[in-house]
């Protein structure tokens, strides 16, 4: 009887440059000139700014345990102004796994603040009583801490090693942060048994240096000899095993902070972050167990899982009622938009995302709830059943991120496709107001991957590839007291619609009624009639007359006003200088607006605005203003569209140049004048 | 006999079918659908104060949701802590027809921090039921349980639970058991409903049916003042293991003085002996308040700690001084011990935080009332009050968080209800002066200055603490009406002593005019446009309500192109109202090359009938009207 006790010991420490710069990284080495420097000079803007960070992930073995992923995290922030003293607390997520209640765990807690006094260096150590745990929710905690002591012009640092005994994954790491980081080093050691590959994001244009290292394992094979009736005598032999150790060390300097710009889809597929994609593992005297490493094989991994393709090929359930459902549809694409519709009104999604289903689809159709998946891999099956083309589409939702490179967790999400005529139609249940190949704004990111019935998968654009319009028709008499009194009639398809039905169907007419006004300058509407509203696949439209003061400028005896009156844009959404991430509009669209105006008596046309055409590069996007007058009545018509959804920031200068057109001419003025 | 018998199962048995029918959503009176998005069709809370420490409360609420909106109306929550404990929790959901669909036991139930992110720990905790519905009217009925041993709080009841959710039955029962637990009870806003009370052995029971939703309305008083409820209170009582009696505001002062606050003063010599030199010289106690209260703000900051007797009893002097960081009651103790220790007096006080004035009721001592701490100095019969979760805010100044309401002093020898300092109309004053010159190519090139006090101070003077990127925003959202808006330059004065904050700002923008063939026009107000307009009902309901005044005064000198001579320019104004006035004038200087524009604005606060709505309305519409009047100039070369 034996067994083995190996502990894993790494023979091979990296010794790290710690002595570059005039800077002490190691803990409890903070500078006199780091607690004296009064502002960031690369980033004068910022609040605080990472002086050091060193995040080092490597292996460890414990016999009861196995391999375990050890991190240790060492930070030192310099604290600049009020505002950067959200970077004094720290929180950390601990995950647990309640099936084999395994957890990960912090120690090591060492933290200090750093404050000059008297010229002076204080320090002020964190106690073990102001750390914090609680419990986030079934497989979370969060430890929490504060610094004790934190100042304007304070110096905090702070290390932990975080032990986690979920081999097969590393963490994403962050390289970038909110607040500039001066130094760091990033440095993953993995053993030859596990195989990661480094994929890096973002738009910092780094990558890691790799190395090797020969480390050696030493274990002790402890024999046991003798027998119960006699005595029994131990004797420890100390063993060696060879193996190699890769190493990839991010040494960064001067990391710039990740700042928020507008129509953004998600800063975080901006922000640098490195990803280790597990590919295989293969222990000692062990077969190789094969991770995912391509979309084909990620997509095949997810397929497998009983919480997906499994849940497609059930159909007992629904047997029953889908014969009714079908009933009437003459072709394959009338029975995909009756099976969708009907999914879509008879399932209601619990907000949850998800690739997996969460109840099943089973028991999700029996209580009329569940996830995405539950829902839209119904929908799949049910297509399937009743003989059309129909394969899952994973796809990552918009706040998930682009999914770069090939990962499980890269999708977040699943939506139904069914194939008519060599059209791929994509379809999201989960929407009450979703159509097919009109899926709801999260689904729109970028590519999803399309499933077939053995795991194998195709690439699919998510990206809308038609025009949602937005159609208005004023007819209205200018006063002489400068209010407006007339007719509108506005149309909405596509996109558009779903907004509407989206934002107002829940609300009842009167409060949308009062909505309306006060968005158009608290106008007086009447007589409103509004068609399609519930009707799916139709364009919204919407009549009313209304009344509205103070849209004309009386000065003296002439009337001054904006020819596209209260539609008139008056602001340009683009402010800022310069702009380094696409402009995202989620999907294309054009306006057109019609304006009938016939003016009071008594005056006539002095001035009119000139017409104008614009058109951005590569046909993105085109704006054109005309206006025709008489005696007595104008015809203006507006129109712009913008025909890409998104736009590279290489464009941005022409985008924002086209807006202020735009708004410059919209603010124009006409001049009548007293006959 | 046997035949009675039956009989009264038969009843029993009918009698709760047709409450089980009741359910039914169909059947719900038109006058409780009206502006409602859920109907309460129960709310049922019976409170037993079983003795000094045991305090238990059952709820049974029954909601039909009539729409989307309504699922935040279901309420199937109950909260709990390491002092009461939840001892029955369900749930069942009903179809229109009342027919069930669902049942929902404890494990069902997410269970989650009730505190959000910002706060660093908190026992509160919650369970609710996260349901998703499956169509529309559905019912849901919730029944809970809890127990603790702390009788200082006793759970009031709202009859209405919010806006736009209306109630069809509701029931509030306390069962006490001796004359020592009776509580007392305050009623509110009982005026246009019909509520019933009944007393008997140790009972108390009210009961109300068919109240109607209201409908949520801007410029009005907010729902706890308007809502019907009740508030019950306990003379003796206990709380975290102390017991107490309280019968007046001066009780509650004096429990929670040496409960909470007192011995927990004590500071390390060497804070003893930095604080005095601190103060080194200085004889007046204003003064030296004024020198501790910066110190305090330059070397603590706020984290949300809730612990200590239900989250009641401050974090000692002496350990805030260690970390230098606290919540409200923490950071309030600190500052009072480091005043005592220079000699001068301060009084912690518990105050209802948020910008709607919330005052503790003269004739109802509570320990419920109450969210929030400050500090009371008093000097020269007056009283300055601090807040020192804030960093910035100047000594004596507490903004809109905690002005102008019935606040408690605490004092060793007892509390006291005192009013915060109010700022009252006037007192909430901007200057916006500004040089302005538009150019013949439509630009404009500004210098403008603008002064803020009282609540106009306090939601400017975070300003000097933004970086550049942010105060850029902040101009360009602000200033919105000015396109192509270049921010040149700007500086800041924070007069920290007078309580005036000023800006310097040197602007200048693209195309700001319009050219129109020979002319150019203009808005005449580009930097303070009292533009806002109370959105229109189509029937108000509410009173309207005007928290608090106000006065803007501008005045600009405008330098016009030398090309171009003066076509028109607005009339002056005069517009006087029970709101407020409204003023504005325009002079034109001799060379016809400047005009200079005034305009003085106030707004009054004050509490008026719904049917004002419509007339302050329109004064606001006037007003923004005249404010977005433009001056027209005309080529000199035109005839």
């Amino acid at each position: 009887m034996h067994h083995f006790k190996i502990r894993l010991v790494f023979l091979l420490f990296f010794v790290i440059t710690f002595y570059a710069n005039s800077q002490d990284y190691k803990f409890g080495k903070v500078s006199k000139e780091e607690l004296e420097e009064k502002y960031n000079i690369k980033d004068s803007s910022s609040v605080a700014t990472v002086l050091y960070r060193n995040y080092n992930v490597y292996y460890d073995y414990m016999e009861s345990t196995g391999f375990r992923v050890i991190t240790e995290v060492h930070e030192r922030i310099k604290i600049y102004s009020k505002e950067g003293f959200d970077y004094a607390t720290v929180n950390q997520l601990l995950y647990r796994d309640n099936s084999s209640s395994e957890k990960e765990v912090l120690r090591g807690l060492k933290a200090t603040t750093y404050n000059l006094e008297g010229g002076k260096i204080v320090e002020s150590k964190l106690k073990s009583s102001e750390t914090f745990k609680e419990e986030v929710s079934d497989y979370y905690f969060e430890e929490k801490f504060t610094m004790p002591n934190v100042k304007e012009g304070s110096v905090i640092e702070y290390k932990y090693i975080h032990e986690s005994p979920f081999s097969y994954n590393i963490d994403e790491i962050d390289l970038q942060y909110d607040i500039p980081i001066k130094k760091q080093i990033i440095q993953v050691e993995i053993p030859e048994y596990y195989s990661f590959n480094p994929r890096v994001k973002g738009y910092l244009n780094t990558s890691p240096k790799k190395s090797k290292s020969s480390g050696k394992i030493n274990f002790v094979n402890k024999t046991r000899s003798g027998s119960v009736y006699s005595n029994t005598s131990v004797s420890y032999q100390a063993n060696t095993l060879d193996f190699i150790t890769n190493i990839s060390t991010f040494d960064m300097s001067d990391v710039s902070a990740l700042k928020e710009e507008p129509y953004v889809n998600n800063m975080n597929n901006y922000r640098g972050a490195v990803k280790y994609e597990l590919q295989y593992i293969k222990y000692p005297y062990s077969l190789v167990e094969n991770y995912t490493t391509t979309w084909e094989k990620v997509a095949k991994t997810i397929y497998d899982s009983p919480n997906f393709g499994n849940q497609i090929s059930q159909t007992r359930y629904f047997k029953d009622v889908l014969p009714d459902v079908v009933e009437g549809a003459s072709t394959d694409i009338k029975k995909v938009y009756a099976i969708f519709n009907y999914v879509q009104q008879y399932m209601n999604w619990n907000g949850n995302y998800g690739k997996y289903t969460d109840l099943g689809v089973k028991s999700a159709f029996k209580e009329q709830t569940g996830n995405v998946a539950d829902i839209n891999l119904m929908l799949v099956s049910m297509l399937k059943e009743i003989g059309v083309t129909s394969y899952p589409v994973l796809i990552s939702t918009r706040d998930n991120g682009v999914p770069m490179f090939p990962t499980r967790e890269g999708f977040n999400y699943v939506i139904a496709s069914a194939k008519i005529n060599n059209q791929i139609i994509l379809l999201d249940a989960t929407n009450k107001f979703s159509e097919p190949n009109l899926l709801p704004q999260r689904d729109l990111n970028w590519f999803g991957r399309l499933i077939g019935d053995n795991g194998e998968s195709v690439q699919i654009p998510l990206a809308v590839n038609y025009l949602s319009t937005e159609n208005v028709i004023i007819q209205t008499n200018l006063l002489s007291d400068g209010s407006l009194e007339g007719k509108m009639r506005n149309t909405y398809d596509k996109y558009n619609a779903y907004s509407f039905r989206n934002n107002n169907n829940a609300i009842s007419e009167n409060d949308y009624l009062e909505k309306l006004e006060n968005k158009y300058n608290q106008m007086e509407i009447s007589d409103y009639t509004v068609t399609n509203k519930k009707t799916l696949g139709k364009p919204i439209s919407e009549s009313f007359s209304f009344k509205v003061d103070s849209q004309a400028d009386i000065i003296g005896d002439k009337i001054y006003f904006s020819p596209a009156i209260f539609k008139a844009i008056t602001k340009n959404p683009f402010t800022l200088e310069s702009r380094n991430f696409p402009i995202d509009f989620i999907y294309p669209w054009t306006d057109k607006i019609l304006i009938l105006i016939k003016l009071p008596e008594g005056y006539k046309v002095e001035s009119t605005p000139e017409p104008l055409s614009l058109a951005l590069p590569d046909s993105m996007g085109a704006f054109t203003y005309k206006i025709t007058s008489n005696s007595t009545s104008m015809n203006v018509l507006i129109s712009s569209s913008m025909n890409r959804s998104i736009i590279s920031p290489t464009n941005y200068e022409a985008l924002k140049e086209f807006f202020r057109l735009m708004v410059e001419k919209e603010s124009e003025k006409v001049v009548l004048s007293k006959i | 006999m046997r035949l009675f018998a039956f009989l009264a199962c038969f009843l029993l048995f009918h009698a709760l079918y047709s409450q089980e029918s009741n359910y039914q959503s169909l059947i719900i009176n038109k006058s409780l659908i009206q502006d409602a998005n859920a109907v309460v069709r129960l709310n049922e809370t019976t409170i037993n104060i079983n003795s000094i420490n045991e305090l238990v409360v059952t709820k049974k609420r029954v909601v039909t949701v009539l729409n989307e909106l309504g699922n935040r109306n279901v309420n199937a929550m109950e909260w709990y802590d390491d002092s009461e404990k939840i001892t029955n929790i369900q749930a069942v959901v009903y179809d229109y027809l009342g027919k069930e669909i669902n049942k929902y036991k404890q494990k069902d139930f997410e269970d989650v921090s009730a505190v959000s992110g910002g706060t660093l720990y908190s026992d509160s905790r919650v369970q609710y039921l996260n349901y998703t519905p499956v169509q529309y009217p559905y019912t849901i009925e919730f029944i809970s349980e809890t127990k603790t041993k702390n009788t200082g709080y006793i759970p009031s009841f709202y009859f209405l639970d919010g806006f736009q959710v209306s109630a069809e039955k509701c029931k509030y029962t306390i069962n006490y058991s001796g004359s020592d637990l009776k509580p007392i009870i305050k009623e509110y806003s009982f005026n246009t409903l019909n509520i019933s009370k009944k007393e008997i052995d140790n009972s108390i029971v009210y009961e109300a049916i068919n109240i109607p939703a209201i409908n949520q309305e801007i410029l009005s008083p907010d729902f706890k003042s308007i809502a019907p409820k009740v508030l019950p209170r306990l003379v003796n009582f206990h709380l975290e293991g102390y017991v107490g009696k309280i019968e007046t505001w001066n009780d509650v002062g004096l429990w929670m003085h040496s409960n909470l606050i007192q011995g927990r003063d004590e500071l390390t010599e060497s804070t003893k002996s930095k604080l005095h030199s601190l103060v080194k010289g200085i004889k007046d106690d204003l003064e030296k308040a004024k020198i501790v209260y910066q110190y305090v703000q330059n070397n603590t900051r706020y984290i949300s700690l809730q612990v200590g007797i239900g989250g009641m009893q401050p974090i000692s002097a002496i350990e805030v001084d260690r970390v230098k960081y606290g919540d409200c009651k923490g950071l309030s103790n600190y500052t009072k011990a480091l005043l005592n220790e220079v000699g001068v007096i301060a009084y912690y006080t518990h105050v209802e935080s948020g910008s709607e004035k919330n005052s503790f009721e003269t004739d109802f001592p509570t320990l419920a009332a109450g969210d929030h701490v400050i500090l009371a100095i008093p000097y020269n019969d007056k009283y300055y009050w601090i807040d020192c979760t804030s960093q910035i805010h100047p000594f004596g100044f507490v903004g809109d968080f905690t002005d102008d309401r019935k606040v408690l002093v605490i004092k060793p020898d007892g509390g006291e209800l005192v009013n915060t300092e109010a700022y009252v109309n006037e007192t909430n004053y901007q200057s916006t002066k500004a040089k302005y010159t538009i150019s013949e190519n439509n630009s404009i090139k500004a210098e403008v200055v603008i002064k803020t006090e009282g609540i106009q101070y306090d939601h400017h003077f975070n300003l000097e603490n933004n970086n550049s990127d942010e105060i850029n925003k902040y101009y360009t959202a602000t200033w919105s009406n000015i396109n192509n808006l270049n921010i040149e330059n700007y500086s800041f004065k924070n007069d920290k002593e007078n309580i005036v904050f000023e800006e310097n700002i040197i602007v200048s923008a693209q195309n700001y005019a319009t050219k129109s063939g020979d002319r150019i026009l203009f808005s005449v107000n580009p930097f303070n446009k009292n533009e806002y307009i109370p959105k229109r009902y189509r029937n108000r309901t509410l009173p309207l309500k005007i928290d608090r005044g106000f006065v803007d005064e501008d005045e600009y000198v405008i330098e016009l192109p030398k090309n171009y001579r003066i076509e028109a320019i607005p009339n002056a104004e005069n517009i006087e109202s029970e709101f407020g006035s409204y003023m504005v004038s325009f002079e034109v200087d001799d060379l016809k090359s400047f005009i200079v524009y005034k305009k003085k604005l106030l707004i009054k606060e004050g509490e008026y009938s719904k049917e004002k709505y419509n007339a302050y309305r329109n004064f606001r519409k006037k007003i923004a009207q005249i404010d977005n009047s433009k001056i027209v100039l005309l080529n000199k070369s035109t005839n």
